[in-house]
């Protein structure tokens, strides 16, 4: 049975259900449920990988696993914060915020499971076009500001996208002919050696510079900072992980198409400087963010690179760490703003203006449990141990050395610049003396985010077989 | 099969011809009516190429871009001109004669790079090719020298009207009438988006220079 297919269709069938009927609480509650058999039918797709133009690859079907988990845990939280939020926004754009939060999953899976670089691509237009009716959800002057960029430079990054889609087509016809074989990943792949080398080369380039919009590779990661801070946040911050990693991985695999020709172009310095310049961006920026989600938007460049430069290092360990940060990443940084959501309502209503840092102080004293849950995820970000993070990152140090000795020291400088400015929030925001006050219950759903850390550290630290097995043997087959 | 060759040439030339006199252009409504042409030409071109390439999904693309890029999005983007009483020239970024010359020097870029690489391409496909990445390139150019959102989203039809030509040129690519569906959708969010939210009302005279708050704020 093709449940990549059912996996797809289930998120657009509620997504128009939740549109049209509802309190904006029944909404979140539907949405919840929506979101547990779509967490179902993700771990179904494993059995069932269809084929044809949706047809999952292990890969593929592992990361639309981690989709359907964020989706599930976003949306337990979510109810939580609709049900404090309500009084916000009309019941009519809280109906239309559901059906978005369902869309941005399941444009996701689409660009995951799509064994089809036309269904890829439509894929991220979907959620581009979703995303940025969410960011402007509230109609405040600076959301409707962050729209518009993301709208603008998405919509350039979707359009030259959508060229190098073409000129892969092209490129392809030597070897597979007119038709759906020459869009298709599987044959692209096994047909890599015969195609068009200089052809593939130019498609890169639109490819990388396309799809790096929505990856938030510097300097196309204008948008990302704007779009976290607005807009409601369990759609804007937590969903939008999952898009920046169907991104990358359609980087990845055109990449290897590169790595396959002998004609074309190496792609590996191309990615190596984004990586390394998202890196440092990211490691100068921090120091002056006053809003907690505008920094931890920038965490996300940051993360976004460190995967490309993997990516660029090349060979299949390199690879093995991008992929396994990528997943550690997503999971990690979904579980930081579900704690930051409830961080910020413990202080009043979650308006946007709330997630500035000098509101958010000394929050041990508001609540312990989340304070700590909070300080957990941001010490996992900077990847220092126990932090999962720590692994992938050595994966990816030691292979740098081995590969390209000389990239490691940037590589180095970048991730300790990072770590120390991300370091330097912790104490501040659990111990800075605030105004007295009641400490407040911790709310439902905050054992989700500590799940998300656990997850995290044991998948790095004891990481199931099944797992290792599956991401080696993609990573060899992406080298 | 010259035939072929010279019409779809010379409509690719007016639309490039089109793309690339919008950079010269400082009023809305006379880039609105260029728009309008290139769609025109645009339409006729898929349906030349489907009829050359014996291809049903190319008339399909090209009643598609009729209708609704050459006769509702101009409706639509003149309808706001008027009501939002926007006659008047609107700021350019960069001197009109330094914007023409960098965009001679995109259409060279685009020549001199997709020629030497498609030499194992069919020759229409190559030419076309080459045509379509200068209007593409044209388009970005125009949505970077103009402050006005509205002159944006011009320069943003226009590139898309470049994607457009391109996959027609494509010999047999499936998704074509999918393609231009889908990136009229996101068109159609841009137009009504501007339309309905009255940005003017956010940003004062539509002028996107309110963006440099967030800059202010830091971020």
């Amino acid at each position: 049975m093709n449940f990549a297919a059912l996996a797809i269709a289930l998120p657009f069938l509620a997504a128009s259900l939740l549109g049209l009927a509802g309190t904006p609480r029944q909404g979140a509650v539907a949405n919840a449920a929506a979101c547990a058999v779509l967490l179902v039918l993700t771990l179904a797709v494993f059995w069932g990988h269809g084929a044809g133009l949706v047809a999952a690859d292990p890969l593929g079907a592992l990361f639309g696993v981690l989709t359907g988990f964020i989706g599930f845990t976003a949306s337990l939280v979510n109810i939580g914060y609709v049900s404090a939020d309500a009084a916000r926004m009309p019941t009519q754009r809280w109906r239309l915020y559901h059906a978005l939060f369902q869309i941005v999953l399941g444009a996701s899976l689409l660009g995951l499971y799509a064994d089809n670089i036309g269904l890829l691509w439509a894929a991220m237009e979907g959620g581009t076009i979703a995303m940025t009716l969410g960011v402007s959800l509230y109609r405040t002057k600076r959301g409707l500001e962050a729209a518009w960029k993301y709208f603008i430079l998405g919509g350039v990054g979707i359009g030259l996208a959508l060229f190098g889609t073409m000129l892969v087509y092209l490129a392809a016809q030597p070897a597979l002919g007119a038709g759906f074989a020459a869009m298709s990943f599987a044959a692209l792949s096994a047909h890599a050696a015969q195609m068009d080398g200089a052809l593939l080369t130019l498609a890169f380039l639109f490819i990388l510079f396309g799809y790096g919009t929505k990856a938030a590779l510097v300097p196309l990661h204008g948008w990302l900072p704007d779009a976290y801070a607005e807009g409601p946040a369990p759609l804007t911050t937590a969903l939008s992980g999952p898009l920046i990693n169907v991104a990358l991985l359609a980087i990845l695999r055109f990449r290897h198409l590169l790595e396959a020709n002998p004609v074309a172009m190496r792609p590996g310095p191309f990615l190596l400087s984004l990586g390394l310049a998202s890196l440092f961006l990211a490691a100068f920026s921090f120091s002056r963010r006053r809003d907690a989600r505008r920094f931890f938007g920038f965490s996300s460049i940051e993360q976004s690179g460190i995967s490309a430069f993997a990516f660029g290092i090349g060979g299949p360990a390199a690879i093995f760490g991008g992929l396994l940060h990528m997943v550690l990443h997503t999971l990690l940084k979904s579980g930081l703003f579900l704690a930051l959501i409830r961080a910020a309502s413990l202080r009043g209503p979650a308006s946007p203006g709330n997630y500035t840092f000098s509101h958010l102080r000394g929050l041990l004293r508001a609540n312990k449990y989340v304070a700590w849950l909070l300080a957990g995820c941001i010490f996992a970000l900077t990847g220092l141990p126990p932090s999962g993070l720590f692994v992938s990152e050595f994966i990816i140090i030691s292979q740098t050395i081995q590969r390209n000795p000389y990239m490691s020291l940037p590589l180095g400088l970048g991730l300790l610049l990072c770590a120390v400015a991300i370091l330097r929030n912790i104490g501040p925001l659990l111990f800075a003396p605030a105004a007295h006050e009641k400490p407040k219950p911790a709310g439902r759903g905050m054992w989700l985010v500590a799940a998300h850390l656990v997850l995290v550290f044991l998948l790095a630290f004891a990481t199931p077989g099944p797992l290792v097995h599956l991401l080696s043997r993609a990573a060899e087959a992406l080298q | 099969m010259s035939l072929t060759f010279s019409l779809a040439h010379l409509m690719g030339g007016i639309i490039l011809l089109c793309a690339f006199l919008q950079l010269s252009q400082r009023r809305l409504a006379a880039m609105v009516t260029l728009y309008q042409l290139e769609a025109l030409v645009l339409a006729a071109a898929a349906f030349w190429q489907g009829y050359a390439q014996h291809e049903i999904n190319l008339y399909l693309t090209g009643l598609i871009t009729f209708a609704l890029k050459a006769m509702l999005l101009p409706w639509g983007l003149r309808e706001i001109v008027q009501r939002f009483n926007m006659v008047r020239a609107v700021e350019t970024a960069l001197p009109m004669a330094a914007a023409m010359i960098l965009g001679l020097a995109l259409i060279g870029i685009a020549v001199l790079v997709v020629l030497p690489v498609t030499m194992h391409a069919i020759s229409l496909t190559r030419e076309d090719l080459a045509i379509a990445l200068s209007v593409v390139l044209l388009g970005l150019l125009l949505m970077i020298v103009r402050r006005n959102a509205l002159a944006q989203i011009i320069g943003f039809l226009s590139m898309e009207n470049g994607l457009v030509l391109a996959a027609i040129g494509m010999p047999g690519m499936p998704f074509v009438a999918e393609f231009s569906v889908a990136l009229l959708v996101l068109l159609a969010f841009l137009v009504v988006g501007v339309f309905l939210l009255r940005i003017r009302e956010h940003f004062d005279t539509l002028d996107i220079s309110g963006l440099e708050d967030i800059e202010r704020r830091g971020r």
